[in-house]
């Protein structure tokens, strides 16, 4: 179980999430949507243990213990996961590379097929990828680490609507893989496009706008809400 | 007929296991892998032996002896005068210390060639000069290295090494040096590449050393090409001067040169010359340096001088320190704050080509891991 319990988020000098609370189960994929600016990256960053973003209220805690504090390694290590919405460029970094520093070569090109990403073995992390090979890279990443927590950071944005689909269905398999270490994944996606929740099975879905979160519901109802009404709360 | 060395050590090389082990690290095989093989320890020629019917390996003052053209090769790019190395070194043209190696015309030569240099004497003086001479159409691959145990701290290794490519010969080669901690070095390099000469190269300068300056001339004829990388690490108390020049001589001739340093508490001052004299050249320079810790400095100074009409010359230099948004990228897949940044200096050196010897780029890691920890 993942919680963010009354967490407030500051980057720099500036609040970007105010006093916020989500559970999130094992088993659930959840999704976040809200304008750009809302808060949504600077959460999954804090949760991360990124540098930059500090937590100066409330708590995140993951199988009952609090994450603050630890290093991104360390929440790494704990189970949770980040595919990043801009990754940095690694020169001379190969994905094999890569790979290997995090125990995953043999998995490597299997998993890079099935996100048609089969000649990227020798290509360093990160350079010279298109907007959609980015995104369906970090999938690769986070699918590569499996850990217990897995967040996307806008897995579709400025992927071609044929890759969506290969993004889609490689978070569903990822989030629905079960290992002896984690007989049950769970996972946040935010979207702006809300193109993935036709290839991903999810429930849950969350509005949040200046920091806060303005409400919870169904997943593809509140998308439907959010194309008509904006980033509001639906009336009660 | 194959001009065979005096000293031809066959089937046993006559090294110690300590001596296999540090040339093992500057890129040594046994003779299976390689098609020929000089080693030069102190001031004596070890092995000097070729397997390889187009390959002719010897000491240079063998050579003098043997073929009538090595006198006019030696001291052909650079006079001695005005240096007090090089004149060090002039005084002994009649007996020089140094390896020949020579590359027949037009062969082809599938298995490397090695060379290396080792100052095992404390306190030691070494004057080197070698000549490599690849033929016209020849098509080689050159491993060198230079080293010192791990008991020789002090000692003064001087060397010029002169390489002539004839038209259209190819060459890549590595080459490695580590030396001792408290030792001065002065290395001198210079290379003609005559018309549609291609040479690819990579040099790796490691470990501490008190003083090392080197200097490196190129000179590309007509059509011909270089593309040349340097990997160069400074530890605490390290002072390394490069001093590269590039001459595109000639019509078509194309260069690019990239210098990679990594500053872990030491010295590291690049100044590199690109010089288009003739039309129609084009060529790159790239000075990009990395520091790992507040104390050293990297002084990266990249310059062009166009002195032919349409001679298209760039260059760029960066310097900065190991990207904190990078690291976090790395840790966030669970790699810790050590591994994260070593694959991060590894990819920024670029230490893939497949001659850079595994225990290289572990002792590149090694390094930088000790460098992060203040172990250096």
């Amino acid at each position: 179980m993942l919680e963010f319990k009354n967490v407030s988020v500051t980057v720099g000098d500036r609040e970007v999430v105010r006093e916020l609370n989500l559970k999130i189960a094992p088993g659930e994929l959840h999704v976040l949507m809200g304008p750009n600016g809302s808060g949504k990256s600077s959460l999954l960053a804090a949760a991360m243990g990124l540098d930059g973003y500090h937590v100066t209220n409330g708590d995140i805690v993951l199988d009952g213990q609090s994450v603050l504090g630890l290093s991104p390694d360390k929440c790494a290590k704990r189970g949770m996961g980040l595919a990043f919405q801009h990754p940095p460029s690694l020169d001379g970094v190969t994905y094999t590379a890569f790979a290997k520093a995090i125990g995953a070569e043999n998995a490597l090109e299997e998993e890079a097929q099935r996100l048609d990403l089969a000649q990227f073995a020798d290509r360093d992390l990160n350079v010279g990828f298109s907007g959609g090979e980015s995104k369906r890279s970090e999938v690769l990443k986070l699918v590569l680490q499996a850990p217990r927590v897995m967040m996307f950071d806008e897995p579709e944005s400025g992927v071609d609507l044929e890759h969506v689909a290969v993004v889609g269905q490689a978070i569903k398999r990822a989030v629905s893989t079960e290992t002896s270490d984690a007989p049950l994944r769970s996972g946040i996606i935010i979207t702006h496009t809300g193109l993935i929740l036709d290839h991903v099975d999810t429930a849950h879905g969350h509005i949040i706008s200046d920091g806060r979160l303005l409400h919870s519901g169904d997943a593809r109802a509140l998308f439907r809400h959010v194309q008509s009404h904006g980033y509001r709360a639906p009336a009660a | 007929m194959t001009e065979t060395s005096t000293l031809n050590a066959q089937d046993d090389f006559q090294l110690s296991n300590e001596e296999r082990a540090i040339l093992h690290d500057v890129g040594y095989d046994d003779e299976t892998q390689r098609s020929a093989t000089s080693i030069l320890i102190d001031r004596q020629m070890r092995v000097a032996q070729s397997s390889h019917d187009d390959v002719v390996m010897m000491p240079l003052a063998e050579a003098l002896r043997t073929f009538d053209f090595a006198q006019d090769l030696m001291f052909g790019q650079v006079l001695a005068e005005g240096n007090e190395d090089l004149l060090e070194i002039s005084a002994h043209m009649d007996d020089p210390l140094g390896h020949f190696t020579w590359v027949r015309p037009g062969a082809k030569v599938a298995l490397p060639v090695q060379s290396f240099t080792v100052l095992e004497m404390p306190q030691g003086r070494q004057f080197t000069h070698d000549i490599t001479l690849i033929d016209e159409g020849a098509d080689v691959e050159m491993i060198s290295g230079a080293t010192v145990p791990e008991f020789v701290h002090a000692g003064r290794h001087v060397c010029l090494s002169e390489t002539y490519m004839r038209a259209g010969a190819q060459s890549r080669s590595v080459s490695i040096e580590h030396w001792g901690g408290n030792m001065e070095v002065r290395s001198y390099s210079y290379s003609q590449m005559e018309k549609g000469a291609h040479s690819s190269s990579t040099a790796i300068s490691l470990g501490t050393v008190r003083d090392h300056q080197a200097f490196s001339h190129i000179n590309l004829g007509e059509d011909a090409h270089s593309v040349s990388q340097s990997i160069v690490l400074a530890l605490e108390g390290t002072t390394k001067r490069i001093d590269d020049e590039i001459t595109l001589s000639a019509r078509g001739a194309r260069s690019e040169s990239v210098t990679r340093m990594v500053a872990a508490g030491g010295t590291i001052i690049n100044n590199a010359v690109l010089i288009g004299d003739a039309a129609e050249t084009t060529g790159f320079l790239g000075c990009d340096g990395l520091k790992l810790t507040e104390s050293g400095e990297i002084i990266a100074v990249p310059a062009l001088r166009a002195r032919a009409e349409a001679a298209q010359l760039s260059h760029e230099a960066s310097v900065g320190m190991v990207s904190s948004e990078k690291l976090g990228y790395l840790m966030a897949s669970g790699l810790d704050e050590d591994t994260a940044r070593g694959l991060i200096v590894q990819g920024f050196l670029s230490l893939n080509s497949a001659y850079i010897p595994k225990t290289v780029q572990d002792r590149v890691t090694e390094m930088i891991l000790q460098a992060k920890s203040g172990g250096m």
